[in-house]
């Protein structure tokens, strides 16, 4: 506890440092303020952190132990989770106007809260689940039931999930403040009253357009996102790992007897995006049954007709939705599939580089000890580094670098695609290769496999379900990015902004540009169409395929 | 004139800091046509012995010499059938029982070939294209035998094969393996088999080396004198009296256990 508060107060006074020299050496009036803004993105972050927990934690029991309430409450809140944030804002912007100031700082929580709550509640669903049933049994036999089960069983064994879905959590807020904290309304900027690092960050890239100053609040943000991570979450997972937290029916036999993978494994399961990747996928590509999808479509199309009401203030008639349609940017929906086409274009190449370089460094990582010390620190700080933060600075230096503002929009594009698809790729390929049982290794080696026909004979095909469920986790986070990536803002009235062809700028426009909420809300139905085709089409087709390539131990 | 000689082996695991002795000074030797059955409480270093023994693990001091030459690396005259099977789930019988064979060179026609010979010793004709998944506990136990036995190696090390079956299952594989042992016509005649069933080391193995609670020493080395095929004798007397005895000696080395 006492090394925790020295390091806590070590982190306090490099920060405080770090900020004194930006606001001494930076000459913009909006710098001054950077002590307050950070103050003011922390505390926001904490806040819907917290809230998150108990959101997640209170409906995640209910779903897990209620059957009526799954039968509700999860296919509604993965259709929730799908929706990229950009979808919330005309819901939001109905509390924008209706509170004041303090309406947009509840915007700003409610657009965190939209990207944030999900993973807690789908690790605390899938803890529950997770409890054995003869455990279940058994303490029902001698008596445990309502808060009490809940006390004596479930909290133990959804505290990993907890911790590690809050983690998660954490990272994707910091991840998303700089769209939550950047709200535009018909082309127009709303700051939310108090600032925010990604209100400034944002400012300093698309206003300012100075490079210096971007890197420097990067590098900052980093900074308490990495430092935050080794200091609290680290500790937490590896408590978790270590079996502090462990339910005692949870038996970890990966690295038992081999030499110190023990120390490794502890040491890897704290940067695991897990629980989402392991629970959503799961939950969207096999529980689902029909009626569950229908009861889920059916509150969906409820909550569009709420906010189409609450935002014209009437009931949306045909009319209305005719005239969305004939509203700009509906001249452009005549090139939706070259649109659809580019877009894609850019994820299949992204998803490429992706695969490739994740499928390497993942074997290489665990293979290879050596590299594995090079590999770890550099995926631990990429992952603590906020994408969507980055967006700005990287179009700026290459702008900088080309002088052509539309190809430095399409690279920026798609490195951002590739930055944010590779770590769901990675830790799935990752945890894979290290999961590979014991005696089939030792068959590899008393046959004599090495090099290219161990590969292809035993890591590639063992790790093939892993890549499927990697990737069907980063085309999803794909499409959620490509939507910020395609679209540069502008923040000076009169000046177009800048976007490279693509349903995902499409999107932006119809959302920030014309509010033209008919539009948003057909085009976000086309991408959740193409997602829900593919995962059909190819990821699932796959999964079943490479089921039986399970493993029993 | 032994096959396998295993000379003062000792291996210690470390986990995390803790230092955990598994083998303590094990020496015995295994001659040609001999089925050694390795018995002991679980944990005893008797697996480790034989991935030692297979070349899959190294022994801290003392050596295993094959035909008079120090084992460092697994070999193709030393197979090994394991606990869990240890198949390949992407690939059909005939396909794990070729791929030894791939490494070997070997070309495809003739691997096929060999492969469905002894898919058809153990009786698996009609599955050479079944995957794992689709095949019962003692069935993929038998495409495990048959892939060690293609490679035509002089000794069989067998973990345990036995134990995640049904009784049933492991009675009918106990009989196939004691055929293939007795079978002239092929080249695999030492056994060396892991067990922690004391009647099924007695019914199967002409000695029996029992070793005490980890770390695990040998505290008796037990010759079965009991005439086979064993099936008739085993409401003998002699037969009751030879389990007693390995009982009591893993009795005492447990007891020795500090």
């Amino acid at each position: 506890m006492r090394e925790y508060a020295v390091n806590l107060i070590v982190g306090l006074v490099i920060l405080c440092v770090m900020s004194w020299l930006i606001v001494t050496f930076v000459a913009y009036p909006e710098i001054k303020n950077l002590p307050l803004y950070t103050f003011a993105t922390v505390s926001r972050i904490i806040i819907t952190l917290l809230v998150s927990v108990v959101w997640g934690l209170s409906f995640g029991i209910l779903a897990a132990t209620n059957r009526l309430a799954s039968l509700i409450v999860t296919p509604f809140i993965d259709l929730l989770q799908s929706i990229p944030i950009l979808g919330y804002f005309p819901i939001v912007i109905g509390f924008l106007f209706a509170l004041g100031p303090l309406g947009i700082e509840f915007s700003v929580i409610i657009l965190l809260f939209t990207s944030m709550a999900w993973a807690i509640f789908f690790g605390v669903l899938g803890a529950v689940s997770g409890i054995p049933a003869n455990v279940a049994e058994a303490s029902k036999a001698f008596g445990l039931s309502g808060w009490r089960y809940i006390r004596h069983v479930v909290l133990p064994a959804i505290t990993p999930a907890v911790i590690s879905g809050a983690n998660l959590a954490w990272c994707d807020g910091w991840f998303f403040m700089i769209a939550a904290e950047y709200i535009q309304y018909e082309g127009r900027v709303v700051p939310p009253p108090s600032g925010g690092l990604g209100y400034l960050l944002a400012r300093a890239a698309y206003y300012y357009k100075d490079m210096n100053l971007s890197v420097i609040l990067l590098l900052f943000i980093t900074f308490i996102v990495v430092y935050f991570n080794i200091l609290t979450w680290h500790r937490l997972m590896d408590k978790v790992s270590t079996g502090t937290f462990k339910p005692v029916f949870k038996v970890d036999l990966s690295g038992v007897g081999k030499l110190g993978v023990t120390r490794m494994n502890g040491w890897l399961h704290l940067r695991h995006r897990w629980p989402k990747s392991v629970f959503a996928v799961s939950q969207r590509l096999r529980k689902y049954s029909r009626i569950e999808m229908i009861i889920a479509v059916i509150l969906a199309l409820f909550m569009v007709f709420l906010v189409l009401r609450s935002e014209g203030h009437h009931i949306p008639t045909l009319d209305t939705v005719m005239k969305g349609f004939n509203e700009p940017p509906s001249e452009e929906l005549s090139k939706l599939p070259i649109l659809i086409s580019l877009t894609m274009m850019r994820l299949v190449v992204a998803y490429g580089i992706s695969l490739m370089v994740a499928i390497g460094l993942g074997i290489m990582a665990v293979e290879h000890r050596r590299l594995a010390v090079i590999i770890y620190p550099f995926y631990d700080i990429g992952q603590g580094v906020p994408i969507l933060a980055l967006f700005p600075v990287l179009f700026l230096g290459l702008n900088q670098l080309l002088g052509a503002p539309r190809i430095a929009l399409e690279f920026t594009c798609i490195i951002m695609l590739v930055l944010d698809m590779i770590w769901y790729m990675f830790i799935n390929i990752l945890s894979a290769v290290k999961n590979i049982p014991a005696e089939l290794k030792e068959v590899g080696q008393l046959f004599g496999l090495k090099g290219y026909k161990r590969l292809k004979h035993l890591v590639i095909p063992y790790i093939l379900p892993a890549i499927v469920t990697g990737s069907v986790l980063s085309w999803g986070t794909g499409w959620n990015t490509i939507i910020f990536a395609e679209y540069m803002p502008s923040t000076e009235p009169g000046v177009p902004s800048l976007s490279v062809p693509g349903i995902g700028s499409l999107l932006d426009t119809a959302g920030y540009e014309y509010g033209n909420t008919v539009i948003l809300f057909l085009l976000l139905g086309v991408i959740a169409a193409i997602v829900l085709f593919m995962e059909g089409a190819i990821w699932r087709r796959l999964l079943r395929k490479f089921e039986k390539y399970h493993v029993e131990v | 004139m032994s096959v396998l000689e295993a000379d003062k082996v000792s291996k210690t695991f470390e986990m995390e800091k803790n230092k955990i002795p598994v083998l303590d000074n094990v020496s015995f030797s295994v001659g040609n046509d001999e089925f050694v059955c390795l018995v002991g409480p679980s944990g005893c270093g008797k697996s480790t012995m034989l991935r030692i023994i297979a070349g899959l693990e190294k022994a801290d001091s003392g050596t295993v010499k094959f035909h008079g030459e120090p084992i460092t690396k697994p070999n193709s005259k030393i197979a090994m059938v394991f606990q869990l099977f240890g198949l390949l789930p992407w690939k059909t019988s005939l396909e794990n029982v070729e791929l030894p064979l791939e490494v070997l060179d070997i070309d495809k026609e003739e691997r096929t070939r060999t492969a469905q010979e002894y898919l058809e010793m153990v009786e698996l004709k009609g599955f050479e294209n079944t995957y794992p998944h689709d095949l019962s506990g003692g069935m993929k136990q038998r495409v495990g035998i048959a892939r060690a036995l293609a490679l035509k190696p002089e000794v069989l090390l067998m973990d345990e094969p036995f134990s995640s079956l049904d009784e049933l299952t492991a009675k009918t594989l106990r009989e196939l393996v004691l055929d293939i042992w007795r079978d002239p016509d092929l080249p695999t005649n030492t056994f060396i088999m892991v067990s922690h069933n004391v009647e099924e080391a007695v019914f199967m193995a002409d000695r029996v080396i029992v070793m005490t609670a980890r770390p695990g020493r040998i505290i008796g080395d037990v010759k079965v004198d009991i005439p086979r095929p064993r099936r008739s004798h085993m409401r003998e007397a002699k037969y009751f009296e030879l389990v007693d005895k390995i009982v009591e000696l893993l009795e005492i080395g447990k007891k020795n256990q500090h």
